[in-house]
This record gives C-alpha cells, structure tokens and sequence, in this order.
C-alpha cells in the first residue's frame, strides 16, 4: 500500500476522476503553474493541459458562478477556493445558486458541483485566512457539506463529492496537508453521510470534525491512563449527518464530547448537542460538552493563536468533566 | 440597638433585586415576618418580609433602585432611635452606579468553567436535593424508574452534586440495611389457613406423583384475549381464563385425569371443576369454577373475577371451595416472571396445571429460526389414579387447545 500525504490523496483523487472522466475539470486561482497555494494541484498542468487545469480571475463569485455554469451544462467541475475566508465573497452563488436550482427546477436541473477549500489554525494566518465556517454552509439545506481529516478519507470522500449530483462544499485543513498514511491501491470511494471510528471506547463518545479527530484521539490516549475509556468518532460528512453511530455511540457511553475548531458558539457542535440530547435523553449521564475555539477573531501572535483555538488538553478536560474527574 | 436589614437571597443566582415598592414607610412600626417592601428579581416580584420588629427608621434605598445581595436596605430600632450616618452612604453609592458592562465576548466562550474543589465532588456536603429539585442525570433518573429506587433518597457524586448512573446503581447493589441490633425471632402463630395449607401439602407429599411437561406456542391465545378484551369492555379476559376453558374441555375429553383416587375405587367426574390458585394476604386459596367445559370465556372471566376479588377480600363461602376436580397454578404473569415451575398436588384432585410466563423464544421451525410467544405448561399427576400416556394425551392436547384455542369449540 503507497503512503500518501493528505495533499497527494486530494490529487490522487482529482487526477484519477479526471483521467477516468473528461466531464470533470479544475478551476481555481493559481492553480494552473503554481499548482494552488498549498501545492494540492502541483504537476496537474503539465498532465491534463490548461483546457481542463484552469486559472482563474480573483473573484470567488465568478469562480463558483462559473463551476455551477458548467455543472448545470453536465460536467463535472471541482473549484478551488484558496481560503475558506473566502467563501464570504461566493455566498450568493453557493447559498442563493447552487443550492437552489435542483429544487427550483423541480429536478430538471442538476448541479453536480464540488467547491474544494481549506482552512484552519496554527500557523499564524492571522483572522481572515484560518477560519473555520462549515457551520454556515450546514445550514442551507441543498448543500453538502464534508470535512475529510485523514488522507484516506479525504480521497475516498472528494471521489463521491465529485460524482455526487448535488453542490458540495468540502473542506480540507491546513495543517493536515503533510499528514501521512498508508492507502490502498484501488481508491476506494467512501459514501457520503457515513462516519467513521477511529477509537473505541466505552466511557464518553467524543465526535470530532478535521484538525480535532487528532486532537481527540490524543486526548483518548491520555484519558486511557487515568481509566477512562474514549470512543472517537468523525462524522466527515457534516450535511448529511451520520446520526444514527453518534446517537448509538451515545446510547453506549452516555456521556458526550463534541469537538471542532471553528468557534464554539452557534458551532456544528451545538447542533450534535442537540441531536444526542433529543435522541439519546435518557441515555445521558452528564451534559454534552463542547469543546472549540473561544469566541473572538484568530489571533495573529502564535502564542494568542493557541490559546484561541481547541487542543488534545481541552478535549482531555471536557473529557474528564463528562466523567466528573475534572 | 438598631437593626441593619440587608437584601436578602432569595434564590439561587441570585445577585441583586429592584425595589419596586415600600409597603413601610420612615416611622412606621413593623412586626418581625410582616412584609416590608417588594422585591422585583430576575424571576418573580415578591414581598419581602422584614427579619426584625421595631420602627423602620430609614429606608436606605429607594423604590426602583437596584441594591446588590447583602446590602443594607433598611434600619429597624426604637422609636427616636439615632442612626448613624455612616448607613447612609451606601444609597448614594447605588444610586450612581452604572450598570456593569458585560465581560468581554471573548471571555464568554470559556472552555473550562470553574471547577469545583475535588474534595466536594467526591464527598458532596449538600445533598443533591437541598434546593427542593432532585439534580440528577437523564441517565440517573431512568435507572432509577427502571429499578423503582427513589432518586431523592441518594446522594450524588457528579459535578456539582449531581446524582448520576454510578450513584443509583450503587445504591441498587447495597441491601438494605441489616437492622441495628439483632432481631429477635419472630413468632407468627399459625392461623386456620396455614395449617390447612400445610395438612393439605403434607397430604399431598405422601402421594406418589409424575410430571409432564409441554412449551406452547401462546400466539392464538395473546390475540384472542386482546380481540375479546376490545370486543368486551367490561369483561377482562386473561390468559388463566382461557387456560380454565381449555383444561375443562381437555379435562372432558380425558376423564381419567378429571378423577379422584379413593382407597377402593377411582372416581371420575362429569364435570370440570377448576380450582384457581390464588395468593392472598393470608396465604393460598383455591377457589372453584363450577362446569368450566360449559362455560363461555366471558362466564369464566366473570366468575374468576368475582372468586378472586372475594378471595382477596377475605369473603370467599366454604362452597367455593369445595368441588374441584383440577387446579390451576399460574406464576407466569409480569409481577413474578417465572418461566416453569412443579406445583404440589392439591389432593384429592388427581391433577394440576403449573402455568409459567409467556415470554419470547426462539424457535426452530421448518428449518428457519422463529421468535415465539411461548409458555411452559407443567402438569402433576397423581399416579396411583393416571397412568404416563393418560397424562401426556391429556397435557398434548392441552397444549393443541392453548396453540389453536379454536379447537377447543
């Protein structure tokens, strides 16, 4: 099995879909010669040529405008966003569009669209290019939304995104980008809406979204040394929503950790809170913890930055809160 | 001495309160307990009682004015009384106050809420009730039903002393307690009943006896007593209902095991008298339904009801206890659960029926794996007046009847 880079898998899995599928193409700022801003399309170029590795103007309003365009026409668009700061600028066409038309046109019209993005904390972008926003986007209904936090799985996911008929917003996280892992060979397509296990435990269930899956399993780690049992789970697809393992992972432990690095209030987390505590009421031992970054702009300075956002320590407290350890 | 009356706290989080009326005013004389002013908080406006008698001799903050927990209000003393000034400059301060600007939203998002001391988490001092509410985990609280322990009874061990999972099931696993010094041997005297049970039992012990027994498949019967009891509100049919009707007709069918053994002969009956094992206060009675194969379901469930009540009651004659030619013993509903059991011959009578709990099981059939309603019929014969193969044609057919209550027509 080749190791592949988180980086690699994203283009593992656009290069395959586009050597299989000539439907599907790429568009994005400076994707073309300098292979993206994070180097996710290096060597793309040269492969498929401009036609189908294209450069685009500055404006994320065009850019996903112009995906949805081609999408609706039948092909098969993924466009980058660089930042996911920057899908501000492209709401109207994500929210208003692409959302919208499948339903609008009573089904006539499809827009098989993936807007591939990345963000994330801890390497001082400063408060406009590190955010986390998934949170805007699971709330527009006719979007879907993933979060991928391990190179197999963001390979496997961005392959159904691509071939999902329906607007795809998917995030990648900055840091990950470097992060290794043995794959298989067949790219094996992971279906969206299915969560996955990355630890088993018995004592708290701690659902956690990209950065802070790694976090969590850390904190798993050091949980286990003071006998507390730590199942983790990523649902990575957050629209739609895996449900049925979280409530059920519940429903084991009674106790439940919710962790992400976008800001706690209003998060994604708060949503899985509310599910588990209408799901899984009578299963509960402890009120749901949440555990994400405090509510302020990014700080710059990396020493303010830390303290802004969520670490294995964070999650290892809510963790021992759960289990009134704390 | 004058008395300084602060704002009291009136209930949890609570921080401060308005004034919105005096309902006393400078000079006026109070009774200790009688309302003073109106208090307006987050939650409610209440009166406030005045924790001291005497004349209210100043009123230190005014009505609409925001006084924090803890501050001075008023002063009570006697009448003519001076007070000192220095009580005054409180008012004036509160009377300046802005209202305090929020914390900052970034120190909104906390992550690590104050914890408590780890001491009070592991011995809580205040009981997890002390404020009238019982704070306990949905968890907590479902075990609890589930296991009937009352949740106010416990102590809580959680953050902030709240009961959780741990604490019920801990207090499920602790006996009750053993009494403080050693009891001394209880002496009940025996009542009329009991020493007929036990002359009765002994009687029975002496008697050479075989059991059978037979699973049954209860489908038939769980909708035939659902569809009766919606047919007939006012007749509440059950399970031993049915079971008397299809004994008696199986009894009707195989009289060799409606029958009495008497030293000289075998008696066989015409009739299907079938005793009902009843459990009362005062111990085991077996009243009789006369002429259950005659009977129809609703008869029986009429005259079982009626026998029951009046067992339990006390009020049963001695003529509906005499007569019967079978019992049957049923421990099979929910309050006791048990799954089949051996009942002792209640003699003369050559049989008895023990009837267990319908419960789901999986069985075997036609090669594929079914989840049954099924229920264990055990049967004790008297041997000296039925042979094997009478009481095994008499238990399967028993067992044709519960499966196919039809047949039974």
């Amino acid at each position: 099995m080749p190791e592949l880079s988180y980086r690699e898998a994203v283009r593992d899995a656009l290069s395959r879909a586009m050597r299989e599928d000539d439907d599907v193409f790429i568009m994005g700022e400076d994707i073309a010669e300098m292979g993206g801003s994070m180097g996710v399309t290096h060597g793309m170029l040269a492969e498929f040529g401009p036609e189908r590795v294209r450069n685009s103007p500055i404006s994320e309003m065009a850019i996903v405008g112009a995906g949805i365009g081609a999408a609706m026409q039948g092909m098969r668009p993924v466009v980058e966003i660089m930042y996911e700061d920057f899908l501000t600028l492209a709401c109207e066409q994500l929210v208003n569009q692409a959302a919208k038309h499948r339903y609008m046109s009573g089904g006539q019209l499809k827009v098989p669209l993936t807007v591939r993005t990345q963000g994330g904390a801890g390497w001082s972008p400063g408060a406009q290019h590190a955010q986390q926003l998934e949170a805007w986007f699971v709330h527009i209904p006719g979007l879907k939304v993933v979060f991928a936090s391990t190179p197999s799985d963001v390979r496997g996911l961005l392959w159904s995104a691509i071939y999902d008929d329906n607007p795809v917003v998917f995030f990648e996280h900055r840091t990950l980008y470097g992060l290794k892992e043995s794959v298989p060979d067949e790219l094996e397509p992971i279906p969206l809406g299915l969560a996955r296990v990355h630890r088993e435990g018995s004592d708290v269930t701690v659902v956690a979204t990209g950065r802070l899956v790694h976090e969590s399993v850390s904190a798993a780690e050091m949980a286990e040394s003071d006998g507390i049992s730590v199942e983790v789970l990523d649902p990575r697809t957050l629209q739609p929503l895996d449900e049925d393992t979280i409530v059920k992972s519940v429903k084991k432990t009674n106790r439940c950790v919710v962790a992400h690095e976008a800001v706690t209030r209003m998060g994604f987390g708060a949503e899985i809170a509310a599910i588990v505590q209408h799901q899984a009421f009578d299963w509960l031992d402890a009120p749901v913890e949440r555990v994400g970054a405090r509510f302020t702009p990014l700080a710059f300075a990396p020493v303010m930055e830390q303290f802004v956002v969520p670490h294995a320590d964070d999650v290892l407290q809510a963790i021992k809160r759960t289990v009134g350890k704390a | 001495m004058a008395t300084e009356l602060t704002l009291p706290r009136l209930g949890q989080g609570m921080e401060s309160g308005t004034i919105v009326r005096w309902l006393k005013q400078e000079g006026d004389s109070v009774e200790k307990g009688e309302a003073l002013y109106e208090l307006d908080t987050e939650k409610v406006t209440q009166e406030v009682e005045a924790d001291a008698s005497g004349v209210v001799l100043r009123i230190l903050a005014g009505e609409g004015e925001e006084v924090d927990v803890g501050k001075p209000v008023a002063v009570i003393g006697e009448e003519g009384e001076q007070v000192e000034e220095a009580e005054d400059a409180p008012k004036a301060e509160a009377d300046e106050r802005a209202p305090e600007p929020k914390q900052e939203a970034a120190r909104e998002e906390q992550r690590e809420p104050e914890p408590e001391p780890p001491a009070e988490r592991v011995e809580p001092q205040e009981p997890a009730a002390s404020d009238g509410r019982v704070k306990a985990s949905p968890l907590a609280r479902r075990i609890a039903r589930e296991r009937g322990i009352d949740i106010a009874q416990l102590r809580g061990t959680g953050p902030e002393g709240r009961i959780v999972a741990e604490d019920v099931e801990r207090a499920a696993a602790t006996p009750a307690a053993p009494p403080s010094a050693p009891a001394e041997v209880e002496r009940v005297e025996l009542t009329k009943i009991r020493r007929t049970i036990a002359r009765r039992l002994t009687d029975a012990w002496t008697i050479p006896v075989f059991q059978l027994n037979v699973s049954a498949d209860t489908t038939r019967v769980g909708e035939l007593v659902r569809k009766h009891r919606e047919a007939n509100e006012d007749v509440r049919l059950t399970v031993t209902d049915v079971l008397t009707k299809v004994c008696a007709q199986a009894l009707m069918c195989h009289r060799t095991v409606n029958a009495q053994y008497t030293d000289d002969a075998i008696l066989r009956f015409p009739t299907a008298n079938v005793g009902i094992a009843v459990a009362t206060t005062s111990g085991l009675i077996v009243p009789v339904i006369r002429s259950a194969e005659r009977l129809t379901l609703s008869q029986i469930a009429t005259a079982r009801a009626d026998v029951v009540e009046r067992a339990r009651g006390g009020k049963l004659r001695q003529e509906d206890l005499e007569g019967g030619t079978f019992t049957i013993s049923n421990l099979g509903m929910p309050q006791y659960g048990i799954e089949q059991f051996v009942a002792v011959l209640n003699p003369p009578q050559a049989a008895i029926l023990a009837v267990g709990a319908t419960e789901e099981r999986v069985v075997p059939r036609d090669g594929e794996l079914e989840i049954l309603p099924m229920v264990t019929l055990t049967a004790t014969f008297d041997h000296r007046a039925v042979d094997g193969a009478d009481g095994a044609e008499f238990l399967a057919m028993v067992k044709a009847f519960v499966e196919e209550p039809g047949l039974a027509l």
